[in-house]
């Protein structure tokens, strides 16, 4: 089965476009990053990465939302797309599969 | 409204604005505005800023990515296109094969000829470059303030060496040189050098001249020792002097004195304005020559290696060169005579000194902007060629650019491609060029009096023609590289291409050509007549067949009798005993004269001759008389005779007739002006007519016998001659010279100047014609039809030549108008280097246009005459 790779900060960048619901931009999604992981991340990179999303097809955006704040210029959402919500499953599916065939205890162990 | 200080940092969002991709940009930049007013709220101002300016940073080049573009540009590097480029390229070549050898062997000529030049220009700048501290040597010359002016004189007196290294703790070591001339003889061997040199010991730490045999330390320590160069070894002691003992060998100077051999140096580098065969150590000059350790002495180079430390800032040298200015009024009182430092490597090529007081190998720099001029010249013709050939043609190829724009090929990659077959062209020019250099080294040598090859050994020069290539290229491909690929494909297609587009460029273009070619054809023309002006000027005596012999040794104790000797010999028909030869006489003392004004003074140019001068050399007595032997005051050593020029008796303030009877004294000697004889050239016709005086002391020496000899059997005179001299001197060897020989060697700079601009200029018109040559067979293609259809209504085939060949003819006139001026007066500059100088008469112009006209006229008319007689069915048989 041929998979696109995901990186480890696309793979959340995503999820955060998942998580906004069609509200997520470069603003949203920045701070959202902030927000639930704590990372600080300039604003190129989480530009970078959107737009290396929406070339792997992950995401598709459209321009739109215009507000005075940002002097009526338009944003630019993201929406996740089919293919991006079927690599985020098959992620998760992969990671289920896997902590399945994790002998019980090794962890606690290994975590004194 | 927000307030003005909500807003971001301007210059960060202005360098937004500029270097982000524009089709992020609307997005990115409400983002990051938003972003701000974000953190502004959050942690401040300040914070709000660093971080705005931060994430900015992060979203321009190269940090940011592009979004994929819709049409995204092929990339034309991929091998399947790069092999499609270079067989179209191969095939253009290939079809237009005409087109192909005029542009790559226009280029290669013009290219082969940069090298030359360049060759040669590296050659004569890099003199003097192989002495390890050649920026820390420096020469001290002279600014004399004399009565008449200013002199630059390149001697200094013998003591200035020792008191500027005593006195100027800068100065690390000195080295004072002096000229010597003289027979040395070993056993039966007896050679006469021509360079010899007086040095001090230090000159061999100052220059690097190492010797082969013998010890640097203690060499020229002592007076009586000599060392030889490589070359003057071999001639005392054959090939095989290394494995003789020669040191230590005893040498005789002039049959008098005996010196030790203590060395021998390596040949001077020919690329040293210093040559010699013999070394002698000033010591020696101090033992036989007191006056030359007075500081009156003035005949001497005097050379400075300075500390280190005040040549590294370009501010160092600056305090010394003050501090030494006047220090010359220390050691003699009252001398207002200025101290220069002239930088070693400036020697060979920036000499310009008074009195022949620089001697040596010395070129001109003169010659060598000249000369960077002449290649420029020649390859931008050359460059010229290649874009107006290519920009014409553009026609030929719009359909293949309207394929593939169509196909999407963009502007860029079109240039690329353009640009790259000029590379491609460019490379094989500069193959040929190479190839055609290599194969002319002998000849250019043999102009230019050098012993060059192409340095293939060295990287630099083949980083240097890969260089070439590509500013060469850059240069012929990039404006035909724009024209072609602006070209829009619709109308490329339909086969609507405005052929005359950029017609009138490339009418400019050829006329800047042939501006330059013309130019350098009227240089050509004055350069020659001025060389041949003053080969054939009347110099005001009879040069022709006029032999000088020098009187050596024994012989100038025994000059009379030999004079009586040499006239019995069949062949001579006069002889005369003289100071000089007739050329460049520089010997030149102050005068007195009746009637002077106090602080009236001048420089007077002298000679002692006897009474046969006159008569041997052809001057003619204007008043007064000659000398006379059998007149005794002629000789008399208290109130002798004296024959003086005409511009002598003028500056003195006398008429002909006035001067007669004119008490003069001339070193010390008092005499009665008797004759005026009309002026003569005495030096290079560089410089006007000076005041000459002639003695007549037959006790004091004589150092050259003029001869006088029949017309024809120069060879037997000559042998006849060198057996009497053999007779009366056996030891020194028999040196004449003839004195027309000579004085044309005098402009020896500017023949060679003259020889290579006329290469060179022929080069450029040839170069230039293949241009047109392409240009007319290019319209005359393009207007075959026309011609078919002007034959059937009627037109003869004269009139049709005519029609073709007068576009380019008035190109050419025009060059000439323009250039005339431009050459007029480029001349005009080179000409004030002479005092007596030809006129530049329109006539030259008019010969270099016609003959312009006329190369350009056989070169169209080929092109038109096979255009307009080609049948007119063919032509128009196509439609």
């Amino acid at each position: 089965m041929r998979r696109t790779y995901l990186g480890e900060f696309e793979e959340v960048v995503l999820l955060m476009v998942a998580i906004l619901d069609g509200e997520g931009y470069g603003v949203t999604v920045s701070q959202a990053l902030e927000e639930h992981t704590g990372r600080i991340v300039t604003f190129g990179t989480v530009h970078n990465t959107l737009i290396r999303l929406e070339e792997k097809g992950f995401v598709r955006s459209e321009l739109g939302g215009a507000t005075a704040e940002r002097g009526g210029r338009r944003k630019r959402l993201f929406r996740i797309t089919a293919l991006g919500s079927r690599a985020l499953q098959e992620i998760q599916q992969l990671r289920q599969d896997l902590w399945q065939l994790l002998p019980p205890n090794t962890l606690q162990l290994n975590g004194i | 409204m927000k307030s003005r200080t909500d807003e971001p940092p301007r210059f960060a969002h202005w360098l937004l604005t500029k270097l982000h991709p524009d089709d992020t940009l609307e997005e990115v930049e409400g983002d990051l505005d938003e972003l701000y007013t974000y953190w502004s709220a959050r942690s401040g101002k300040t914070q709000a800023t660093l971080r705005y300016l931060l994430n900015v940073v992060s979203v321009l080049p190269p940090f940011v990515r592009k979004r994929e573009q819709e049409h995204k540009p092929y990339s034309n590097l991929t091998t399947a296109m790069l092999r499609n480029y270079l067989k179209i390229a191969y095939r253009t070549l290939q079809k237009h094969r005409l087109y192909s050898l005029l542009n790559i062997g226009g280029l290669a000529i013009g290219m082969a000829c940069c090298l030359l030049i360049a060759l040669y220009i590296l050659d004569e700048l890099s003199y003097d470059r192989f002495n390890p501290n050649y920026s820390r040597i420096y020469r001290v010359v002279e600014k004399q303030k004399q009565a008449d002016g200013i002199y630059d004189v390149a001697v200094t007196p013998g003591p200035l060496a020792a008191s500027l290294k005593k006195d100027f703790p800068e100065v690390e070591l000195t080295t004072r040189i002096g000229r010597w001339s003289g027979l040395l003889t070993h056993g039966r061997q007896a050679i006469e050098p021509d360079k010899m040199l007086i040095v001090d010991p230090s000159f061999f730490a100052l220059f690097d001249f190492p010797l082969l045999l013998g010890d640097v330390t203690t060499a020229f320590q002592g007076p009586d020792e000599v060392i030889f160069s490589e070359g003057m070894a071999e001639r005392f002691y054959g090939k095989d002097w290394p494995y003789k003992h020669i040191l230590g060998q005893l040498i005789q100077l002039n049959t008098q004195q005996t010196l030790k051999l203590v060395g021998v140096a390596r040949n001077p580098p020919s690329r040293s304005h210093i040559q010699f065969d013999v070394l002698l150590p000033f010591k020696w000059l101090e033992k036989n020559d007191e006056w030359s350790m007075k500081w009156n002495s003035n005949s001497y180079h005097t050379y400075l290696q300075l500390r280190p430390e005040l040549t590294n800032t370009s501010a160092g040298l600056e305090p010394f060169a003050h501090k030494i200015r006047n220090s010359l009024q220390r050691y003699i009182n009252g001398d207002k005579t200025q101290l220069m430092l002239q930088p070693l490597s400036a020697i060979y090529l920036h000499s310009k000194f008074s009195f022949e007081t620089d001697w040596g190998k010395r070129s001109d720099i003169v010659y060598v902007r000249i000369f960077i001029a002449v290649g420029l010249i020649v390859l931008l013709i050359a460059i010229i060629n290649f874009i107006n050939l290519a920009t014409a043609r553009a026609s030929g190829r719009a359909k293949e650019v309207g394929v593939r724009k169509t196909i999407g090929a963009q502007q860029l990659n079109l240039i690329g491609q353009f640009l790259g077959e000029a590379l491609l062209t460019t490379g094989l020019a500069v193959g040929l060029a190479v190839f055609l250099a290599n194969f002319l080294v002998p000849l250019f040598n043999d102009i230019s009096g050098k012993v060059l090859q192409l340095p293939y050994h060295l990287g630099l020069f083949w980083i240097l023609l890969v260089g070439m290539t590509g500013v060469v290229s850059l240069l012929t491909g990039l404006y035909p590289a724009f024209i072609l690929s602006s070209f829009r494909p619709v109308t490329a297609l339909k086969g609507i291409v405005n052929a005359g587009k950029g017609r009138s460029f490339r009418q400019i273009l050829v006329i800047g050509q042939f501006v330059l070619s013309v130019s350098m054809g009227i240089a050509t023309v004055v350069i020659y007549k001025q060389l041949s002006f003053v080969q054939t000027a009347k110099l005001g005596f009879d040069k022709e067949h006029l032999i000088y012999l020098r009187l050596k040794g024994d012989l100038r104790a025994k000059a009379w009798t030999f004079k009586q000797q040499v006239e019995q010999l069949p062949g001579v028909a006069k002889a005369s005993l003289t100071t000089s030869n007739l050329v460049g006489i520089t010997n030149s003392a102050f005068v007195e004269w009746e009637g002077q004004a106090p602080k009236d003074e001048f420089l007077m140019t002298n000679m002692n001759i006897d009474q046969d001068f006159v008569s041997t050399v052809g001057m003619k007595v204007l008043a007064g008389r000659n000398f006379s032997a059998q007149i005794p005051s002629d000789t008399s050593g208290t109130l002798g005779a004296y024959l003086i020029n005409e511009t002598a008796a003028k500056r003195m303030g006398w008429t002909l007739r006035t001067a007669l009877g004119k008490r003069i004294k001339h070193w010390g000697q008092d005499g009665l002006v008797i004759g005026v004889l009309k002026d003569f050239h005495f030096r290079p016709l560089h410089v006007a007519i000076e005041p000459f005086i002639f003695r007549y002391q037959p006790s004091n020496p004589y150092f050259n016998l003029l001869v006088k000899t029949e017309p024809g059997a120069i060879g037997q005179t000559l042998s006849r001659l060198a057996a009497v001299y053999k007779k009366n001197e056996p030891v020194s060897p028999f040196s004449y010279g003839f004195v027309n020989q000579d004085l044309d060697a005098q402009y020896k700079a500017e023949q060679r100047a003259g020889r290579i601009i006329f290469y060179f200029a022929m080069l450029a018109i040839l170069i230039a014609c293949l241009g047109l040559f392409g240009l007319a067979a290019f319209t005359a293609e393009q207007r075959t039809k026309e011609i078919g259809v002007r034959k059937i209504l009627g037109a003869s085939i004269v009139s049709l030549v005519a029609l073709l060949s007068q576009d380019f003819l008035k190109l050419v006139l025009i060059a000439i108008l323009v250039a005339s001026p431009i050459a007029w007066w480029c001349m005009n500059q080179w000409l004030n280097e002479f005092a007596y100088k030809v006129t530049i008469d329109w006539w030259l112009f008019a010969l270099a246009g016609s003959l312009a006209i006329g190369i350009a006229l056989l070169t169209v008319s080929f092109q038109s005459i096979k255009a307009a007689l080609m049948n007119p069915v063919k032509s128009l048989r196509s439609e």
